[in-house]
């Protein structure tokens, strides 16, 4: 066995992995910086630059931690992430109708953003460990209880958008470690459920109804089948209240998904310029620094959750289409390490980070493109804002750990 | 671990298959936006973040020939509303505080299309009440604002309404169809120099483009301002029109319809431009109201028509100089050319009158007294071809090119014309009447003013024009009018037999005697076209000094009867005005009282055309 500290060499970094990466961070900052060298946002770029030394920095850090450390360090992050969930929703600020913030210096902290990566490694740690069966009531709800204690928290914050990765990245782990698939759709029908409800009370009632059923049908366990239809209707009817009395700027933003011309300098704003702003670019763009809709910041928050807007908009469709394959490429890797690395722990992490990514991916481009809604969630790698880049780096970071330590951890 | 189906081969494929799937989605959909609808994203982010403001220029300023302003321009308050940020529930409070029309702001809007940003004008003229009532209700009033626009006012003594041609808001058809430049509301030049000059009078709007953040605030001028464009004030003109012979003019064709040309037989400067009935153009300043406008439009005489250029008649008499210099050019005759007239003329068994039997006479007593005879026999000599020759040189059947928006051509038949008119059911018959100036030839008083200039100036032709120079006021450059100076292949002979028959016309024994002003020499020939079933016009055209012709012209007036006693006078009278200036009251000096008589003649379509 080889002590891969002290001997270390090129084969092991992941360069299949960290490529597109250092490539989206180059492009993230080229797009940060068109989008904000206008002299008030100038700050945003510089910001972003120390977030970028600093990732990097952590990366590093991570990748060289000992060979079982974030095993070892899973179920204490998760219980540090979600005291810091509790301690923000105390004493954290508000931004923009979210009070998840921590302020340190000038910087904002998000903790949701770092308890993702908590909560990747604890539930990986629970799926790994060899007593835990999904095949039993109590292991499945004690996992659900893992990603719903941290997701409530962030959804009292409130803030629906980071909430739902949780989710995201709990059915991709389960199926991972082997949930049945009349499970997964089970325990995915309070998500149909919910969306559904927004849109009309009889889809909702009929689709909580089926799942019940044919989850009855397959498992011919009436008890969990009630559960789960005492569950759906419950959320059902509960996301139609919560909908109700929703914050104004959510609810716009979700009625807006359906007709974004409906309020064009409301929510559909967002999406109508952004929209503007990637058609104009076609197939080679208008120039770096020259399209007219970052230029003069027609698209809000562009910095941020709609930072694909500018090499969209100024690099077109070949820009926008390098973007989408190196995502591509690490979404991939990500999916291979998950299959090559042995350990099963380690394995189950590449899922949950893969999830992870995707999710932001999905959604980010999806929001951009007018085919998801807004909720808020920034790109990887690429958009401004410490908190989530750290996140990312760290994600890497472990994958990185991951791949190096493959044959000293089995 | 397979058994148990952890991180199985088969569920990798489906995830590899979900992430392949999901991101085919997003190239499926940036493809859409990115090529299909390419076209009308990228129209739509260049109208969106740079906001256009336009400045209104001043229009140019215009004086008469003594370099006194006449038309001038007067700060006008005109209500705009930003579509971007006009609130539809304001509509009511703006009707009933301005008494605008709500279809208006709304199609306003409309035409606005993407550029939501940029002021639509709604009215013009607000009164000062209506000013301090906009600031009172601004709160009330998104979006709704005023601009400084310039409105013509006139310091004229003299109406000029048709030479000067008026501004007025931009139909929609012109919108169509003068290209980019203009923007529903604005103001353009409608006939006469205002229309025709309207390029140079407008001047060019200035721009001033200001980066616009998302919800439409202005961040700042864009590229610090390095793509404005300064509005450019029109060029100033100055007229070759004298005031005071166009008062002149104004005053003698009152309770008449009618026109007078007067042009400067050196130069082609046009010195009076008389349509009557006119209008006063102090009405049309600012906002018409509509009342002014129908009692205008439905007035059974037309005074929005211009009889100077737009109005064709047949010229009668006055034509014979056309056909006499033809046939003195062509050597069909000469001054010992004698031609009997009888006092009627047979054709076909139709005869063709005269007003008194002359004799045998050649081409100055013809003209001298007009017969007609003379030249229903000289018309058989002359010829289609000969009469389209003659008659093209002098911008018959062609308009003269004076610079004002609405001219007809009038029209010189050919023997094309009647095929096409008539098919094979015309006859020769129908060229006699051509010799007289009678049947389907018309002209307009410009065109035989202009005519008559040409003759009295020994051959050259002058485009009529009524702007002498430009003054552009940015730069300092004055630039003058062309004259359109073009000699006319006419032997000096020729000119010379006709001159002396049109000054015997006057000064003979001829039937323009009522033109004579006490000494001055002048040279003229009268006109009484038929316009049946309604009375006859009268016309005249002359020139003088004959020495040195400095004035020549044309007077019709419609139905006015025997050119000799109604148009002659009245010729007179203005180039007295003009040559001896104002104070002596004319007398035409020995009146002879002889009038045209003209026999009826084959019935003719209708002659005053207003093609």
């Amino acid at each position: 066995m080889r002590n891969s500290i002290t001997r270390f060499s090129p084969r092991h970094i992941d360069w299949l992995l960290i490529l597109p990466i250092l490539l989206l961070i180059t492009a993230g900052l080229l797009s940060v910086y068109s989008a904000t060298h206008n002299a008030d946002l100038y700050i945003r770029f510089q910001k972003q630059v120390f977030w970028t030394v600093l990732g990097l920095l952590v990366l590093i850090l991570v990748q060289f931690a000992p060979s079982r450390f974030f095993h070892y360090v899973a179920y204490p992050a998760y219980a540090g992430s979600v005291l810091l969930l509790v301690l923000v929703l105390l004493f954290g600020k508000t931004v923009a109708g979210n009070s998840g913030w921590f302020g340190i210096g000038g910087y904002g902290i998000q903790p949701a953003e770092f308890a993702k990566v908590a909560t990747i490694l604890a539930l990986a740690r629970f799926l790994a460990d060899s007593t835990t069966s999904l095949h039993s009531f109590k292991d499945l709800a004690m996992a659900i209880g893992i990603v719903g204690l941290p997701w409530l928290l962030i959804l009292l914050q409130p803030d629906f958008g980071t909430g739902l990765v949780y989710w995201a990245i709990f059915l991709m782990m389960i199926f991972w470690a082997g949930a049945e698939m009349v499970l997964l759709l089970t325990l995915l029908s309070p998500v149909l459920v919910a969306v559904l409800s927004i849109i009309g009370l009889w889809y909702f009632l009929v689709t909580a109804l089926l799942v019940s059923i044919l989850f009855y049908l397959m498992k011919r366990n009436l008890g969990v089948a009630l559960l789960f239809l005492a569950l759906n209707f419950s959320i059902g009817f509960g996301v139609q209240y919560t909908y109700a009395h929703l914050p104004e700027y959510q609810r716009s933003r979700v009625a807006v998904f359906f007709d974004p011309t409906e309020a064009p300098l409301g929510a559909g704003w967002n999406v109508i310029q952004s929209k503007v702003a990637i058609g104009s670019g076609g197939l080679t763009g208008r120039g770096y620094m020259q399209g007219s809709q970052t230029q003069l910041r027609f698209v809000p928050e562009q910095w941020t959750d709609f930072i694909f807007c500018v090499p969209a908009e100024e690099f077109g469709f070949l820009g926008a289409l390098m973007i989408i394959t190196l995502f591509t490429f690490l979404l991939l890797r990500g999916l291979r390490l998950a299959r090559i690395l042995e350990f099963r722990f380690s394995s189950l992490v590449a899922i949950g980070i893969t999830a992870m990514l995707l999710f932001h991916i999905y959604v980010n481009i999806g929001m951009t493109l007018g085919i998801i809604p807004v909720i808020g969630l920034p790109l990887p790698f690429m958009s401004y804002g410490g908190s989530f880049f750290l996140t990312s780096m760290i994600a890497a970071g472990i994958l990185l750990h991951a791949w190096m330590n493959r044959d000293t951890i089995a | 671990m397979e058994r148990s189906s952890f991180a199985s081969r088969k569920r990798a494929y489906i995830l590899t298959s979900v992430i392949v799937a999901l991101i085919g989605i997003l190239v499926v959909r940036l493809y859409q936006l990115q090529f299909l609808e390419f076209s009308s994203f990228r129209s739509q982010a260049e109208s969106n973040s740079i906001r256009r403001l336009s400045k209104e220029p001043l229009r140019g300023l215009i004086f008469d020939k003594n370099g006194n302003l006449i038309v001038d321009n007067n700060p006008s308050y005109t209500l705009t509303v930003t579509p971007f940020e006009f609130a539809w529930e304001s509509l009511p409070i703006l009707k009933r505080l301005f008494d605008v029309d709500t279809n208006v702001v709304r199609y306003r809007i409309s035409q606005a299309g993407k550029n939501t940003f940029q002021p639509v004008k709604i009215s013009r003229d607000l009164s000062f009440i209506q000013l301090s009532l906009l600031e009172e209700y601004r709160t009330m009033l998104p979006g709704v604002d005023y601009t400084i626009e310039s409105r013509r006012i006139y310091n004229l003594k003299a109406n000029l309404s048709h030479l000067l041609g008026y501004t007025k808001e931009i139909s929609p058809w012109l919108l169509n169809n003068l290209g980019d430049y203009y923007q529903p509301g604005d103001m353009v030049g409608f006939n006469g120099i205002e229309a025709y000059y309207e390029e140079e009078l407008r001047g060019n709007k200035g721009y001033s483009y200001l980066s616009v953040d998302s919800r439409g605030r202005v961040i700042e001028s864009f590229g610090h301002g390095r793509s404005d464009i300064p509005a450019r004030q029109g060029k100033d003109l100055v007229l070759t029109i004298d005031m005071d012979l166009q008062q002149h003019g104004e005053r003698l064709l009152r309770g008449k319809r009618g026109a007078i040309v007067a042009i400067d037989p050196r130069n082609g400067e046009v010195l009076a431009f008389v349509s009557a009935p006119d209008y006063d153009l102090r009405d049309f300043s600012g906002r018409i109201s509509l009342d002014v406008w129908n009692a205008l439009r439905e007035n059974p005489h037309s005074p929005m028509f211009n009889r100077c250029s737009m109005a064709t008649y047949p010229p009668g008499s006055t034509f014979k100089m056309l056909v006499a210099i033809a046939a003195l050019q062509e050597g069909i005759i000469d001054t010992d050319t004698r031609i009997a007239c009888p006092g009627s003329y047979l054709l076909a068994g139709q005869e063709f009158g005269c007003h008194g039997a002359h004799g045998d006479i050649n081409v100055v007593k013809a003209l001298e007294h007009s017969c007609n005879v003379f030249f229903y026999k000289l018309i058989f000599k002359l010829g289609f071809t000969n009469l389209q020759k003659y008659g093209r040189i002098f911008h018959f059947g062609v308009p003269t090119g004076m610079d004002i928006s609405n001219e007809s051509s009038g029209i010189i038949p050919s023997e094309e014309y009647y095929d096409k008119r008539y098919g094979t059911r015309w006859n020769i018959g129908y060229l006699v009447n051509l010799g007289i100036g009678q049947g389907e030839i018309n002209a307009t008083p410009l065109q035989m003013a202009a005519f008559t200039a040409s003759l009295a100036n020994g051959g050259t032709y002058y485009r009529p024009h009524a702007v002498r120079e430009m003054l552009d006021r940015v730069t300092g450059d004055v630039h003058a009018v062309e004259k359109g100076a073009r000699a006319l292949p006419l032997s000096k002979n020729a000119l010379e037999v006709i001159q002396r028959g049109m000054y015997r016309a006057v000064h003979g024994s001829g039937t323009g005697s009522a033109a004579r002003v006490a000494g001055v020499r002048i040279a003229g020939k009268t006109g009484t076209a038929q316009n049946p079933p309604n009375p006859d016009h009268a016309w005249f055209v002359g020139y003088a000094p004959v020495d040195d012709p400095r004035i020549a012209l044309a007077v019709i007036v419609e139905q006015g009867g025997f050119g000799g006693v109604v148009a002659a006078p009245i010729a007179g009278s203005m180039m007295r005005r003009y040559l001896l200036g104002p104070g002596i009251p004319h007398t035409p000096e020995g009146s002879q009282n002889d009038v045209e008589q003209v026999s009826p003649v084959l019935p003719e379509p209708s002659t005053v055309s207003e093609d």
